[in-house]
C-alpha cells in the first residue's frame, strides 16, 4: 500500500439527523474538513455538543441510528470508507482503527474475565490459535504497564481500579497495532495522577506501535503536553486548527481565545470575588471521628472494610473548603457520610440551616420523567409544607433565576437541557431550601470548559451573596487554588494534610499531596 | 467465596427451606380445619348413623385436639409418610407420583415454549425499538397477558379441537404407553399456560436487552469489530440473563399454579384435579400432601434461581 501523508482525510463531511417531521435539520457536522497526519497526535477540543464525538464515530463507522451523512467523504489511507462494504468496514475496527472511551468502569463486560474481554478482538480478526492469542494479550498487557499480566488476565473487571481498567481497554484497542487510535475523552473520569500516567502510556504506545492518535477532550490542559496539533470545534464546524503551542499560547481565533479563558478559570476574568471568612465564629459543620466502611455480612462473623478511618472536619460560615485526594481515598464516602446517606460512626453536627448537595453527574441526579418545575417543587415540599401555590411558584422562580435560568425552563425535562443547565437545576434545588452548607462532589468534572467556568462563577456568587459555605470536592487543584481559602487533603481514608490553601499547595508536606501536585504540574505545566 | 462461606450459604438456604415448608404446612392445616364439612360424614355419606361416623372419626384420629393432630401428621411427614388419602384409601405419596407425569410434563413443555418463543421475539423486538415489528410484538403481548389461561384454553380447544380438528381434546395417554401421544395430549394445555407467560417474559427480556444495548461494554465490543449478532450472544444476552433469572424462576412457579386450572379445562388427570377433589372431599392428608409438594417445588426453584444468578455474576460470586 502506498504511504499516505494523511492516515485519515475527512473531506467536507456533513451529517445530520433527519426525521419525517424535519427532513432537513440543522447539520450536526457542517462541512468538516481535516486530515490526520501519519504518526501525529491530533487533539480535537470544543464544548459538549460541538460535534467532536460524532466526527470520531463517523470515522469509525459507528454512527448512531438515524444519523445520515449528506455530503463529503472520509478516506482511510486513501480508501473511501463511505462507499465501502459495511462488513469490510466493520473488520477494520480493532485491526486498523482502535477506540477507547470515556468511562472505563463500565466499558468491559462485567461477566467476562479481563483476558476474555480482550481475547475476542483477536478471535474476530481470525487468530485461531488460543495459545498465540493468550501470549499476545499478555505481552500487550505488560506493554501497557501491568507488572503482573498473567494475574490481571484472570481477573474480572470489577476487581480492577478505574486506571487499571483504562489500561486494559487501551491494551484491547492496541492489540492489533491499529494505524489509528481514537481516544474519546479517555481521561476525563480519572484523577490527575492516573490521567498523567495514561497520557504517558498513550504517547509511548504511539511511538512504539507507530500509531496515529485522534484525541478528543474538553480538557484543554490535557491537550497541552500531549498533542502535536489541535483543532477546535464549535456547532459542528472546525473553526480553528494549528499546532498545539500556537493554539494554546497564541490563539488567533476569538472563540478559541474564549475557550482558553474559561479553561484557565481565572478568577479575575470570571469576576470571582472571594468572601471574607471569619474563623473565630462557630463552624457550620463539625465532624468528629467519622468512620465508615462496607460490612461483609457472613453468617456469624461480620467484618468491616474501613474506607474512612476517623475523619475530623470543620467548615466555617462563608467558607469554601476544598477537599482533594486521588480516587479511592474516601472523598465520596466522606461526603456521603456527612450527608447521612451512609451508615457511619462518629458525629457530624450541622449548626442552624440545612445542608444541600450537588453531585458529579447531573444526568443521573434528575428524574428523566419529570419537569424542572416538578424537581424544584419536590425539593420545596420536603421543607416548606404550608405554602400557597403562588408562594410556591415565587420561590421556584426565584431559585431558578438565582441559578441563572428563567421561567422558560419550568416545563422542560432533563433531556431538553444541556449538561450545564442540568447542573444549574441541581443547584436551584439546593438553593430553594435555603441551605447553610452545600456539599459539591466534583460538580465540574462532567462539564465542558465553558460550562465549568459558568458553574464555578455561580457557586462563588452564591457563596459571597448568601454566605453559604461550601465543601468542594474536586480533582481539579487549579480550581481549589483559585477559590478555596482552606484545603483538606485526603489519603487512604484519613486527612493527611490541611491548612490554608496557599501554604499547603506551595509547601506540601504529606507524600500524597506532593504526588497530586507533581501530577498537576506535569499535566498543566508550571 | 471461600469454602466455609459457601457452606454457610447453603446451610442458610436449607434452613429457609425447612422454615418455609413448616409454615406452609401449618397454614394448610389451619385453613383446612376452619372450612366447614366433616371428613367422616362425607366419606360415609348421608345415610350413615351418628355412631358409625363417630367410630370413623376415632379411627381417623379426628377426635383428637387440633395441635395433637398437626404434630402427629408432621411427625409422619418428617419420616416421609404423608399418610393415606381418606377418599382413595391409598398412600398420598403414591397418588401424587401417579399424577405427576401430567403436571410435570405440561410444566416442562410450557417452560420450553416460553423460552423458545420469548427470547427470539425479544431479540427481534429490541433490534429497532419503537418500529413496526416491536409495536406488533408489544400489542400482541399486552393482549395475551390480559387473557386468563382458562379462557385461552377454551379458545385453543375451539380453534384446534373443533374448527381445525387436528387435536383430540382430553385423550390423555400415559408416557410409558405411548410417549408421542402423551406429548401431543399435553401440547395444547402447555401452550395455553405458556402464552401469557411468554408475553410477560418477552416484555421483561425486551427492556432488559434494550438497557444492556446502551451500555459501554457494547460500544467497546463494537470498536473491537464484533458483529451485532456476536455482541448479542456473547455480551448482551448473558448480561441480561443475570437479571432475567429471577423473573424466569417466578414464571416457572407460576406455571404450576396455571396448570391446576388448565388441567380442569382440558380434562387431564393431573395434580390440579387431584387437589380439587381433595378439597371437595375434605381429604386432608391428600390436600396437605399436594400443597406440601407444590411449596417444596416452588422453594427449590427459588433456591436454584438464587444459586444460579449468583454463580453467573462474578461481582456477586467473588465478593
Amino acid at each position: 500500500m502506498a504511504r499516505h501523508i494523511h492516515v485519515v482525510k475527512v473531506h467536507h463531511l456533513t451529517l445530520s439527523f433527519p426525521t419525517r417531521k424535519d427532513p432537513n435539520p440543522k447539520p450536526v457536522l457542517d462541512d468538516v474538513d481535516f486530515g490526520i497526519r501519519d504518526g501525529e497526535i491530533l487533539g480535537l477540543i470544543g464544548n459538549s455538543g460541538s460535534g467532536k464525538t460524532m466526527t470520531s464515530l463517523a470515522i469509525a463507522g459507528l454512527l448512531p441510528e438515524g444519523a445520515r451523512i449528506t455530503g463529503g467523504s472520509i478516506k482511510f489511507q486513501g480508501e473511501d470508507l463511505l462507499t465501502m462494504d459495511p462488513k469490510a468496514r466493520r473488520k477494520m475496527l480493532g485491526s486498523d482503527i482502535g477506540m477507547i472511551f470515556q468511562e472505563p468502569s463500565t466499558a468491559l463486560d462485567p461477566l467476562m474475565k479481563v483476558g476474555k474481554n480482550l481475547d475476542e478482538v483477536l478471535v474476530v480478526h481470525g487468530i485461531k490459535d488460543p495459545k498465540q492469542r493468550r501470549e499476545s494479550i499478555i505481552k500487550m498487557m505488560s506493554t501497557v504497564g501491568f507488572v503482573n499480566p498473567e494475574e490481571i488476565y484472570e481477573r474480572y473487571p470489577h476487581q480492577l481500579s478505574g486506571g487499571q481498567r483504562q489500561r486494559v481497554l487501551i491494551a484491547g484497542a492496541a492489540l492489533l497495532a491499529p494505524k489509528l487510535l481514537i481516544c474519546d475523552e479517555p481521561t476525563s473520569s480519572l484523577d490527575t495522577v492516573t490521567t498523567v500516567q495514561i497520557l504517558d502510556l498513550l504517547k509511548d504506545l504511539c511511538r512504539k506501535l507507530h500509531m496515529t492518535i485522534l484525541f478528543i477532550s474538553h480538557d484543554l490542559s490535557a491537550v497541552r503536553n500531549f498533542c502535536d496539533r489541535v483543532m477546535v470545534m464549535k456547532d459542528g464546524k472546525i473553526i480553528d486548527k494549528d499546532t498545539t503551542s500556537d493554539i494554546l499560547n497564541n490563539p488567533k481565533n476569538a472563540y478559541t481565545a474564549e475557550l482558553l479563558t474559561s479553561a484557565r478559570l481565572d478568577p479575575r476574568m470570571l469576576g470571582i470575588e472571594r468572601a471574607h471568612v471569619d474563623y473565630s465564629s462557630s463552624p457550620v459543620l463539625t465532624a468528629k471521628g467519622i468512620t465508615a466502611g462496607y460490612r461483609d455480612r457472613g453468617f456469624g462473623k461480620s467484618f468491616e472494610n474501613k474506607v474512612l478511618k476517623g475523619v475530623d472536619l470543620e467548615i466555617y460560615p462563608h467558607e469554601i473548603l476544598g477537599l482533594i485526594g486521588s480516587s479511592g481515598c474516601g472523598k465520596t464516602t466522606l461526603i456521603r457520610s456527612l450527608l447521612g446517606l451512609l451508615p457511619h460512626t462518629g458525629t457530624a453536627t450541622v449548626s442552624g440551616k440545612r445542608t444541600g448537595a450537588v453531585f458529579q453527574d447531573p444526568v443521573s441526579c434528575l428524574n428523566p420523567a419529570h419537569t424542572v418545575k416538578w424537581h424544584l417543587n419536590e425539593a420545596l415540599r420536603v421543607y416548606e409544607k404550608k405554602l400557597t401555590n403562588e408562594e410556591r411558584m415565587a420561590k421556584i422562580i426565584a431559585a431558578l433565576e438565582e441559578a441563572g435560568l428563567n421561567e422558560d425552563f419550568l416545563l422542560r425535562k432533563p433531556h431538553q437541557l444541556s449538561g450545564g443547565q442540568r447542573q444549574r437545576v441541581a443547584i436551584a434545588m439546593c438553593l430553594i431550601m435555603n441551605p447553610g452548607l452545600i456539599i459539591a462532589d466534583e460538580p465540574f468534572s462532567s462539564l465542558d470548559a465553558s460550562s465549568s467556568a459558568e458553574i464555578l462563577k455561580l457557586l462563588t456568587d452564591i457563596n459571597r451573596e448568601r454566605g453559604t459555605s461550601f465543601l468542594l470536592v474536586t480533582h481539579n487543584i487549579h480550581i481549589i487554588r483559585q477559590i478555596a481559602p482552606r484545603v483538606v487533603v485526603m489519603h487512604d481514608g484519613k486527612i493527611c494534610e490541611s491548612g490554608l490553601t496557599n501554604e499547603v499547595l506551595s509547601n506540601p508536606k504529606a507524600p500524597a499531596t506532593i504526588r497530586l501536585l507533581d501530577a498537576e504540574t506535569k499535566l498543566h505545566g508550571a | 467465596m471461600t469454602g466455609r462461606q459457601t457452606a454457610l450459604y447453603v446451610f442458610r438456604k436449607v434452613f429457609e427451606l425447612i422454615a418455609t415448608l413448616l409454615l406452609v404446612s401449618l397454614f394448610t392445616f389451619l385453613a383446612f380445619s376452619v372450612i366447614p364439612g366433616d371428613t367422616a360424614r362425607i366419606m360415609l355419606g348421608a345415610n350413615a348413623t351418628e355412631e358409625q361416623v363417630e367410630a370413623l372419626r376415632t379411627d381417623l384420629g379426628l377426635d383428637k385436639p387440633l395441635a395433637v393432630r398437626y404434630i402427629t401428621w408432621l411427625g409422619g411427614a418428617f419420616t416421609g409418610d404423608l399418610g393415606n388419602s381418606t377418599q382413595f384409601r391409598t398412600g398420598v405419596a403414591g397418588l401424587i407420583a401417579s399424577r405427576l407425569p401430567v403436571t410435570l410434563g405440561m410444566s416442562i413443555l410450557a417452560f420450553i415454549m416460553i423460552v423458545a418463543i420469548s427470547y427470539p421475539l425479544a431479540i427481534l423486538s429490541s433490534r429497532r425499538p419503537g418500529k413496526l415489528a416491536d409495536q406488533i410484538c408489544s400489542v400482541l403481548g399486552h393482549v395475551l397477558f390480559a387473557i386468563p389461561p382458562f379462557v385461552l384454553s377454551l379458545l385453543l380447544i375451539l380453534i384446534f379441537g373443533s374448527i381445525l380438528k387436528n387435536f383430540t381434546i382430553g385423550n390423555y395417554v400415559a408416557p410409558n404407553v405411548d410417549f408421542g401421544i402423551y406429548l401431543q395430549s399435553l401440547l395444547l394445555p402447555a401452550f395455553a399456560i405458556a402464552l401469557p407467560k411468554i408475553a410477560m417474559t418477552f416484555k421483561f427480556l425486551r427492556s432488559s436487552i434494550i438497557e444492556q444495548k446502551a451500555s459501554d461494554y457494547v460500544a467497546t465490543a463494537k470498536s473491537h469489530g464484533l458483529s451485532d449478532i456476536k455482541i448479542m450472544f456473547r455480551h448482551i444476552l448473558p448480561n441480561s440473563n443475570v437479571s432475567s433469572i429471577t423473573i424466569i424462576s417466578l414464571v416457572l412457579s407460576d406455571i404450576l399454579g396455571g396448570s391446576l386450572i388448565v388441567e380442569q379445562v382440558f380434562n387431564l388427570p393431573g395434580l390440579g384435579r387431584l387437589l380439587l377433589s381433595a378439597i371437595s372431599q375434605r381429604d386432608f392428608p391428600l390436600l396437605s400432601g399436594i400443597v406440601f409438594y407444590l411449596a417444596l417445588v416452588t422453594v427449590l426453584l427459588y433456591f436454584a434461581a438464587d444459586i444460579f444468578s449468583s454463580l453467573s455474576d462474578p461481582r456477586i460470586r467473588l465478593s
